[in-house]
């Protein structure tokens, strides 16, 4: 991957040309770490939060939801200094009316209805508009069955009313984790433009996830943990072509594999092939795999080979990160 | 699903807020308190009740009154009082923080005492509207009618108490259960029987000398030297409830609440 992507390497002063630190940023995270017991969640992080949608990301452990609960308050840190508006989320308690957070958790609050939910944080922040919560509500597409019960819902509407309830205070700085999980097709469509309206009217939001396309869809910038430390950050093109520089594997299933071997053998994307009986087809190794995605139909077609199958087989966030802490 | 309207607008003329801390409280009622949560309050209620029974048909004390006392202060005082009281105080703190959803009232703006005491008062509530009753009927099924209200007000206040001890407990640690139980049997028996110091800074020695001091013919061995009877034991009850709701408002800003998976 390019190396200007690393920023775990650079030093703490060089702030103005690290992509890990925000030009506007409203949530700062300086040389944080944080640890339970023996387990270190964050190690010493750096990085910053502005306006506009930025994707968390990382494989599951990697510290996402330590950074979140730390930068909303509910995790005191051990070392560092986490900064929301200049102002210490954790001791300062006026800064929580402004940040907004929706955990991963599925649990929701026993025995209240969605409306009542929303309602109760609306009373908690001081909103005093009474329509408020109906409106957050109506946001998420959660208004017809608001006067059902939280509990009894299912795991995506449940995030729904999560979100409708961190809403319902208009935040200037959102934090939601996985907010996409449960939600159906149509649901993250919704939810994903509802996050980039709330971006495009300079609020904060800090998505996190650990699927790369997910996040893609809606940040410009992203922040990739892996194992509580900093592993990458900076625009989504930016990862994506770092995804897409590093060694490949695509399993191609044809007619002839041989044949279709012998002729991409002497390709400049190819790197290696070699026969996969288990999946009956050929895993090419390759390090542009956009060379080969234009150049794979027209070998098939002069060598008379019909292509059944072509997969990428490490296209996936994991892999990712696994090279970039290799 | 729409995504029309993503914040909420200012319309119309701005209404006053709704009281945080009602808002506190009628949650504490609502949330807190499923009907498994309810049924765990409800059956040591129900011993209570039964231990009146059981004074009304041992016969070796003079009085019935005598009777329901001695039975009163092992069996409701000393076990079904507290067994109660700290499920409705785990109730409105600890399994909270335990199932993860805590942070919708911590991360709020509202003050640390505002939640603790809110959550105090739905629990008291309910505590003095479940466990005191049951020491008061539990007098009247003892067939000593008189000796209710002293049941009822030495229940009430020590239930109050227990409950803010079990949030205090709730706000340190997230085994509330265990440690509460070692609390209470451990040191409050155990330590409490021998100690006057500790039964001193017991709920469950001051709400037993509660009762007994306004019994009109308390038995004696229910009378310890250092513990004031009556409403000096009432005003004790109150000032150990004070001070661990403040400690549970300084611990609470303190807590680390990362999640249920945790």
């Amino acid at each position: 991957m390019g190396r200007a992507l690393m920023t775990t390497d650079l030093p703490t002063g060089s702030v103005e040309h690290d992509p890990a630190f925000a030009a506007d940023a409203t949530v700062t995270i300086s040389d944080v770490s944080v640890w339970f017991g023996a387990k270190v969640a964050l190690s010493e992080l750096s990085c910053s939060f502005g306006p506009g949608i930025t994707g968390l990301l990382g494989p599951n452990g990697a510290g996402k939801t330590t950074l979140m609960r730390a930068m909303t308050g509910l995790v005191g840190v051990n070392q560092g200094t986490v900064r929301v508006e200049g102002r210490d989320p954790r001791r300062e308690r006026n800064v929580r009316g402004r940040l907004a957070l929706v955990p991963e958790d599925e649990a929701v609050p026993a025995g209240l209805t969605a409306r009542q939910l929303v309602r109760y944080t609306a009373d908690l922040f001081g909103v005093a508009d009474r329509e408020a919560p109906d409106r957050a509500l109506a946001s998420v597409g959660m208004l017809s069955v608001a006067d059902r019960r939280v509990n009894e819902f299912s795991k995506g509407m449940r995030q729904r009313t999560k979100i409708a309830a961190s809403l319902v205070t208009d935040p200037s700085i959102l934090v939601l984790d996985e907010p996409l999980n449960g939600a159906d097709p149509v649901q993250r469509l919704a939810l994903i433009e509802l996050f980039k309206s709330l971006a495009d009217t300079g609020r904060t939001v800090i998505v996190s996830s650990h699927v790369l396309g997910e996040v893609e869809r809606m940040a410009e910038r992203m922040i990739v943990l892996v194992h509580g430390r900093l592993a990458a950050a900076g625009g989504r093109h930016a990862i994506r072509d770092a995804m897409d520089d590093r060694p490949r594997h695509v399993l191609v299933r044809s007619t002839d594999g041989r044949h279709l071997a012998i002729a991409l053998i002497g390709l400049e994307a190819v790197d290696g092939i070699k026969f996969d009986n288990a999946r009956d087809g050929l895993v090419i190794q390759t390090r542009n795999a956009r060379v080969l995605a234009t150049a794979l139909p027209r070998v098939a077609r002069e060598t008379s080979v019909r292509l059944l199958e072509v997969r990428a087989l490490d296209d996936s966030l994991e892999s990712l990160f696994r090279e970039l802490v290799r | 699903m729409s995504t029309a309207a993503p914040l909420p607008a200012k319309a119309g003329a701005p209404s006053r807020p709704r009281s945080r801390f009602i808002a506190i409280v009628a949650y504490t009622w609502r949330s807190c308190f499923p009907r498994k949560r309810w049924a765990a309050v409800l059956l040591p209620c129900a011993g209570a009740v039964l231990f009146g029974l059981l004074a009304r048909t041992v016969d070796h004390f003079p009085t019935r009154e005598r009777a329901f006392a001695n039975i009163a202060a092992e069996g409701i005082f000393s076990l079904m009082m507290p067994i109660a009281a700290l499920v409705i105080g785990d109730s409105v703190l600890g399994a909270e923080v335990r199932a993860g959803t805590f942070h919708f009232t911590w991360l709020s703006p509202a003050p640390r005492w505002q939640i603790v005491i809110g959550r105090w008062l739905g629990g008291a509530t309910v505590s003095i509207t479940t466990i005191a009753p049951a020491a008061a009927l539990a007098a009247v099924v003892a067939g000593t009618a008189t000796s209710a209200g002293a049941a009822f007000v030495a229940a009430a206040v020590g239930s109050v108490s227990y409950v803010a001890l079990f949030i205090a407990i709730g706000c340190i640690t997230r085994r509330t259960a265990v440690w509460s139980l070692a609390i209470v049997f451990l040191v409050e028996r155990l330590l409490g029987s021998a100690l006057t110091g500790i039964a001193q800074l017991s709920p469950t020695w001051e709400s037993r000398a509660a009762f007994v001091g306004y019994l009109d013919d308390p038995p004696s061995r229910l009378i310890r030297s250092g513990i004031p009877e009556g409403g000096g034991a009432i005003v004790r009850l109150l000032i150990i409830a004070a001070v661990a709701l403040a400690i549970a408002t300084w611990r609470m800003s303190h807590m680390r609440l990362s999640g249920a998976s945790d």
